[in-house]
């Protein structure tokens, strides 16, 4: 049997949802300005009858969203930009970390139970730390990166005060001699402090005052 | 510049254009070899409107739908005649270097 037939509009309708849906990764300002002309260029490069979109334009659109959020926003100063990717390479290691943390989580268990029970549950008490706080710790990076995108004020100081935190828990960490029981996850701490200590100082470099203006001073 | 982006100012030196009217040129200037798709386009074009290179002519609404005619400004003119200055010289040195007669193909 047969497919029941669409008629053409609800072919173009469906059609054109299924554009939309691409079409929402894109930056609000880009889609309040481009969405309905992106559209008709679309519908027009339709084949007849085509109810979806096909393969070829929607990687092509999904990439040229991905291209327009990685782009500068307009005025914002290089070091601005560059400090925001740093905070997104941060949540990316963040992440990693995380990964191989639960990829490795079993062997490291039984060979540390094995060798050393008592140890063992100090070990699994820190991995259920780790496993906990990487989600929150990601998702600081990612507010971080996108307030200070904005040239929110405020992004810089939480910028600053976050990086108090990260420098008084790696502080803590190698008074306890964490070096000598886990060497592996220092050296990823101390990678991400100097991630942090790169984007706290672009931030704060003259050449970004300029993006940041208090909410007052920009009604005025 | 890109290939798509360096097109697409060529298409529009010929005068104003709409999105669909810049893809079906640049496959005609590039004989079918460069397919833009909407995405690739509107990026591009967005990128070309912050720098100043091309700007929005008029638009103009056709069976319910927004079409929004390009035009290129005057400092678009002066990047599309520099890097096609650039693009022909690199061209000409490596026909050159291939012994390739440039005057009418007569070796």
């Amino acid at each position: 049997m047969s497919e029941p037939e669409l008629s053409s509009a609800a072919e173009s309708a469906s059609l054109e949802r299924g554009y939309r849906r691409l079409l929402a990764f894109y930056p609000t300002a880009f889609r309040r300005e481009n969405e309905e002309e992106i559209l008709a260029v679309l519908l027009a490069c339709a084949q007849d009858g085509q109810t979806r979109p096909s393969l070829e334009a929607s990687v092509d659109l999904l990439k040229g969203a991905m291209r327009m959020r990685l782009r500068p926003r307009p005025g914002q100063p290089r070091t601005v930009f560059a400090a925001v990717r740093l905070m997104w390479l941060g949540a990316a290691a963040e992440l990693a970390a995380l990964i191989t943390i639960i990829v490795t989580a079993g062997a490291v268990r039984s060979a540390v139970l094995h060798a050393d029970p008592a140890a063992g549950h100090a070990l699994l008490d820190h991995l259920v730390a780790d496993v906990v706080g990487a989600p929150i710790a990601i998702g600081v990076w990612l507010f971080l990166a996108w307030a200070n995108s904005k040239g929110r004020d405020s992004a810089r100081l939480a910028s600053a005060a976050s990086f108090c935190l990260l420098t008084l828990s790696l502080v803590g960490a190698l008074v306890q001699g964490a070096v000598a029981y886990a060497p592996a996850d220092m050296i990823a701490a101390a990678v991400l402090w100097l991630v942090a200590v790169g984007a706290v100082v672009l931030i704060f470099v003259p050449a970004s005052n300029r993006y940041y203006r208090p909410r007052e001073a920009v009604l005025i | 510049m890109q290939e798509a982006t360096f097109l697409i100012l060529t298409a529009l030196a010929a005068g104003t254009q709409h999105g669909y009217g810049i893809i079906s040129d640049v496959a005609e200037i590039s004989d079918g070899r460069v397919k833009l798709l909407a995405g690739t386009l509107y990026t591009a074009l967005d990128r070309l409107r912050e720098d100043g290179l091309i700007g929005v002519d008029r638009e103009e609404i056709v069976d319910n739908r927004l079409r929004r005619y390009y035009r290129l400004t005057p400092e678009g003119e002066k990047r599309l005649a520099a890097e096609a200055a650039r693009l022909q010289a690199h061209a000409t040195a490596a026909l050159r270097r291939l012994k390739l007669n440039l005057a009418g193909g007569v070796a």
